[in-house]
């Protein structure tokens, strides 16, 4: 295969991993190649999956974001405060998960930008920030008594569940707007080389606070997801939720340094993680042994995938 | 004394280096010379141990001699100055210049004085005045290039292998580095020289080898061969002229800066460029040229000063406001300021004038490829397609692709810093004839080159920085290169 | 606005000199508050962010207050043992007369227990043991916990039919001392089947994604699911649900939460098993007093559990 470009050979040494992880997942169980636990999968990694796209921006731009896990928290005990039955039209609660998202994000990407605080300081910050913020506006405790319109956000549409809807939206829209959008094309240049970039006249700053932005975002998304799958606010939810995230756009072939990475890695990366979730349990893996497998698979496929990538 | 024979150097597959046989003898200056990736780094490294050869093999006085490492080499007595520096940033100039023959007391104790001594005397040989007890990172790459062939010196070699020793240097760096390779010779050394600069050459060599594509040209004494005969040997075809015939300025005026200043690099800087003129920037290293034309793109504004463009004063804050106002500019810096490494060769061109292939906010990516293959063609950059990562790309490709993103956005004015640098003569005399033609079309030029006779040949006008003052404006037609140095050195 | 680095940094000073002041006012406060002869308690609580916690580190404070020439401090150690051995470190410097400690873990807080053991400070357990032990113990038996409910199961399903079992997070005494209860139950149904047991870390949204997967997995071949504490049976409940299996199978939890009963009232959840926080963390207090005052108290109080159903829910809702 001389022609084959490294960005596609790439593509399919992890393709090759999750069919070898499907493939044996097929042989041992009789339940993981069938329509109901295929929907299953996709409904389990569709929120690390919006996750992974809204960092997978920050991650070109040679940033990180470690506030994602509290920001899903905040942004879901923010949602279901406003979502008590007959208190305010639907999109009222959604909006405000959302925009607490944003607002989050926003706040990252000021500090990092104009104030000059390293990402991993900044976001570490934000983390410890959001969590107490979470704690604080639901006084510790769950959230409950969600609207039945709200928690329908994680039902079905179609036969398709509404969270894997909003998964692929936020992937097509992503990957869209990174191969068409100039700014799309400025946050791979700003993140190969800040300082070229700049030279050639990108706006960097916007840049940036444009990606941590939409990272916030996607993760009020995440957020208000959550609260609508386990119908309350938990201010504890999300714990680690960002190395998940991170992992999965890792995996997927984006660059820690910046300026390398596609939103196709990122979904492949995801469904990696996913696909290894739902096998442990499909086989009944002891608690213990699902951690140590996990693992070994994780850093295997990245072996395998940059061995190959190399090659 | 040393000789290589039928040596073959292979990389994947891809044979760099054919079969060559040379011999380097005593008290000789022997350049080797050639275009980038002629071969002649490879064949340094072959000799210093750094690479082992694939076929053939070193001779060492008068025996066959197998170097594992460049330690075997240098102990044999064959030191090496790279042309990509390899200093230990967090040690004192004395304990690089003595790294590995560093002089013990009892105990393996390093005897300190005796270090600061020795390289002391290791740098006056070079006539340089670095203080041999500050650390490596403070140093100037200049500085740096100096304590890298002080530490040669000091290895007491019987042969120096120089790789471009003088690609940073200033002119009286480079002047105080003859007069030691002088010393080295009358002592017997032999020395082994690369460089890109012809007037190097036939000052300083007894014989020249030249090589192209992996393979021995010709070799034969300095005295023998020519600039044009030389040239012709290395790219492999006549040159009738490497620089194009100069244009003629209109009389209005594009640029003008007058009491630009930003203490302590440069003070009240004052010149103008008109349309259709070449004007350059001289000066030694650290004179404030890359400072000052940063300034007019907005890298690094001035803290005082006006710059007029086009007739109206404009304030340049960033690069943004000067490509906005028609100012473009290629850096001296191609890895920190120009490259975006993983991105391939047509979105590096087309980075700065997106927005003109652009509908809306969308990139119409019919019309980028269609402008990207024609900018490639007409730069004549060799990739093996539009999207191959710039950073895979030679150097002189990598330089084109910069000015075709500096093209592309159709300025008036264009800063050049250093074009030509690290780059092999058929790209620089193509940036030349490039150059030659903006001018033709009425564009102003600003170039800054460490080169005299690039400067003297391109420019229309010269001015002289020292110590990031104007020490004189010079008409390039009626000058020449001592002119230019006096008004250069520091009094 | 525009925000320069010098403006940022300006509200970053203010905004910590503000912070400065405040604390240092209130500690202030605390120090005169701190009458002659009033007694100083200190309370570590695990984790306020859990809901039986902050249940019963409510009931604590409240306690407390109700107690003339007591003063009681409460700090949250949010699960983090390294955290709460300093809290801990803390109340010994401040020369505290009773700690009431509600530990983290069974072996990682021990250091913790023995430290407040060598300054010599009364010490209370409360909801989980450590394997140095305090001068009393508040609690309630998880064996005892794990036992009713799967008690409960076994009555319902007649003693045949399969069980998925859901663990807190592993090695903490209630997951231990929980499944250890329900064990016992298995030994004596032998037609009762465990069909998979995982942890899902007492958290909702793990065990709903483990039960999702279990239905996949496991569907038609279990009747009931246990579920080491009511989060996780809500989260097992929710993907019973939508999977539309809900009315074939038996779930219950343990804790009573507040959202636990209210879904036991709707007829969602079939049961669940009532730890006695309040009476917890009355009896805590009331221990601490005793020990402060050099008053005997007994080594070991335990509050009992309660299977709530919906027969006897409305003596649980106030």
């Amino acid at each position: 295969m001389p022609t084959l470009d490294r960005n596609l050979l790439h593509r399919y040494g992890l393709l090759f991993v999750i069919l070898l992880v499907g493939l044996g997942l097929t042989l041992t169980t009789d339940t993981f190649l069938s329509v109901a636990n295929l929907t299953n999968v996709a409904r389990q990694v569709s929120i690390n999956g919006i996750l992974a796209v809204g960092v997978t921006f920050v991650l070109l731009t040679a940033g990180v974001d470690l506030s994602l896990g509290s920001v899903v928290a905040l942004s879901g005990v923010a949602c279901a405060t406003f979502a008590h039955p007959g208190d305010h039209p639907v999109f009222v609660p959604i909006v405000v998960g959302l925009l607490t998202g944003a607002a989050c994000g926003l706040v990252n990407g000021v500090l990092v930008t104009r104030g000059g605080v390293a990402p991993f300081i900044v976001t570490l910050g934000m983390m410890t920030i959001s969590r107490g913020l979470a704690l604080i506006v639901s006084g510790g405790r769950p959230v409950a008594n969600m609207s039945n319109e709200l928690t329908a956000l994680a039902g079905d549409f179609l036969g398709i569940p509404i969270p894997v809807l909003c998964f692929a939206g936020v992937a097509l829209a992503a990957w869209f707007f990174l191969r068409n959008f100039r700014l799309g094309r400025h946050i791979y240049a700003v993140g190969g080389n800040e300082n070229a970039a700049r030279a050639a006249g990108v706006p960097v700053e916007r840049v940036k606070l444009f990606a941590y932005g939409l990272c916030g975002l996607l993760t009020g998304l995440a957020g208000v997801v959550l609260a609508a799958r386990i119908t309350t606010g938990q201010p504890n939810a999300g714990q680690a939720y960002e190395l998940d995230a991170i992992a999965a756009v890792v995996i997927g072939g984006t660059s820690l340094a910046g300026g390398v990475g596609t939103i196709t890695g990122t979904l492949l990366g995801v469904l990696l993680i996913g696909v290894i979730n739902n096998g442990l349990d499909l086989l009944g893996v002891s608690s213990y042994y699902q951690a140590v497998i996990k693992g070994v698979i994780i850093v295997g496929a990245v072996w395998l995938d940059r061995r190959q990538a190399r090659s | 004394m040393l000789r290589a024979l039928e040596l073959r150097k292979d990389f994947g597959g891809l044979t760099v280096l054919h079969p060559t046989s040379v011999d380097f003898r005593p008290g000789e200056v022997h350049a080797l010379m050639g275009e980038n990736g002629a071969g002649k780094s490879t064949l340094m490294k072959v000799l210093a141990g750094l690479y082992r050869p694939d076929g053939g093999h070193v001779e060492w006085r008068g025996a066959r001699a197998d170097f594992a490492s460049p330690l075997d080499a240098l102990v044999a007595g064959i030191a090496m100055i790279h042309q990509e520096l390899m200093p230990i940033p967090d040690l004192t100039v004395a304990e690089n210049i003595t790294l590995g023959t560093e002089p013990c007391g009892r105990f393996g104790r390093i005897d300190r004085p005796a270090q600061l001594r020795r390289a002391k005397e290791l740098l006056q040989e070079l006539e340089s005045e670095i203080d041999p007890s500050k650390l490596m990172r403070t140093l100037t790459v200049a500085q740096t290039q100096v304590v890298e062939i002080a530490k040669a010196l000091g290895r007491q070699a019987d042969v120096i292998l120089m790789d471009e020793p003088t690609a940073a240097l200033s002119d009286h760096e480079v002047a105080a580095l003859f007069r030691a390779i002088a010393r080295l010779k009358a002592r017997g050394v032999a020395i082994v020289y690369t460089t890109h600069k012809m007037d190097e050459v036939f000052r300083l060599a007894d014989r020249i080898s030249v090589l192209r594509d992996g393979r021995l040209i010709s070799t034969a004494p300095a005295n023998e061969l020519d600039p044009a005969k030389l040239i012709s040997l290395m790219v492999g075809r006549e040159m009738a002229d490497v620089f194009p015939k100069r244009s003629l300025p209109t009389g209005e005026i594009l640029l003008e800066v007058s009491g630009l200043t930003r203490e302590p690099a440069y003070r009240d800087v004052s010149f103008q460029v008109h349309r259709g003129e070449v004007v350059a920037l001289a000066g030694l290293m650290g004179a404030g040229r890359t400072e000052v034309v940063s300034a007019v793109y907005g890298l690094q504004p001035a803290s005082r000063g006006v710059i007029t463009f086009k007739g109206r004063p404009l304030v340049i804050r960033s690069p943004q406001d000067a490509l906005a106002a028609g100012i473009g500019m290629v850096t001296e810096d191609r890895k920190g300021l120009g490259l975006i490494p993983a991105l391939g060769v047509d979105q590096n061109i087309t980075l700065t004038a997106l927005r003109t292939l652009c509908r809306g906010q969308l990139i119409d990516h019919r019309a980028e490829a269609v402008t990207v293959g024609a900018r490639l063609e007409e730069l004549a950059v060799k990739a093996s397609r539009p999207s191959q990562p710039i950073a895979q790309l030679s150097g002189g490709n990598q330089q084109k692709a910069l000015l075709a993103r500096c093209l592309l956005g159709d300025p008036d004015l264009i800063i050049l810093d250093e074009p030509t640098r690290g780059i092999d003569i058929g790209a620089k005399a193509e940036i030349y004839a490039l150059i030659q033609k903006l001018a033709r079309a009425g564009k102003g030029v600003l170039l800054v080159s460490s080169e005299l006779p690039e400067v003297l040949s391109l420019a229309h006008r010269i001015v002289v920085l020292r110590r990031g003052s104007v020490a004189a404006t010079l008409d390039a037609t009626e000058t020449d290169q001592e002119t230019v140095l006096r008004h250069a050195m520091p009094l | 606005m525009r925000l320069t680095p010098r403006t940022a940094a300006a509200a970053f000073l203010a905004v910590g000199a503000l912070a400065l002041s405040a604390s240092f006012l209130s500690g202030c406060k605390k120090a005169e508050a701190r009458k002659e002869g009033e007694l100083l308690i200190g309370f570590s609580s695990r984790d306020l962010s859990a809901e039986y916690t902050a249940k019963l580190s409510e009931a604590v404070v409240d306690y407390a207050k109700t107690k003339p020439g007591v003063k009681l401090v409460m700090v949250d150690a949010q699960s983090d043992v390294q955290k709460q051995f300093s809290q801990v470190e803390n109340f010994i410097a401040q020369k505290v007369d009773a700690i009431i400690l509600n530990p983290c873990e069974l072996e990682a807080s021990t250091p913790a227990v023995d430290r407040i053991k060598a300054a010599g400070i009364p010490l209370v357990l409360v909801n989980q043991t450590t394997k140095s032990v305090g001068d009393s113990y508040i609690g309630s038996n998880d064996f005892e916990a794990g036992r009713i409910a799967m008690e409960a199961i076994a009555k319902k399903l007649n003693g045949q039919g399969g069980v998925l079992m859901l663990h807190g997070i592993m090695g903490t005494s209630a997951q231990l001392q929980r499944e250890a209860g329900a064990r016992e139950v298995f030994a004596k149904y032998p037609g009762l089947k465990l069909v998979d047991h995982q942890t899902a870390s007492w958290d909702r949204a793990k065990a709903l994604a483990i039960t999702e997967n279990w239905i996949q997995a496991h569907k038609g071949k279990f009747s009931a699911v246990f579920a080491h504490n009511d989060e996780m049976a809500m989260g097992a409940l929710l993907a019973l649900e939508r999977a539309q299996l809900k009315k074939d199978v038996y779930v219950i939890g343990i804790d009573a939460i507040a959202q636990a009963l209210s879904a036991v009232k709707e007829g969602r959840l079939d049961a669940t098993v009532f730890q006695d926080a309040v009476g917890q963390g009355k009896g805590s207090v009331d221990a601490a007093l005793l020990l402060a005052k050099k008053q005997p108290c007994p080594k070991e109080t335990m509050i009992p559990f309660q299977l709530i159903t919906r027969d006897n829910l409305s003596q649980f809702l106030k």
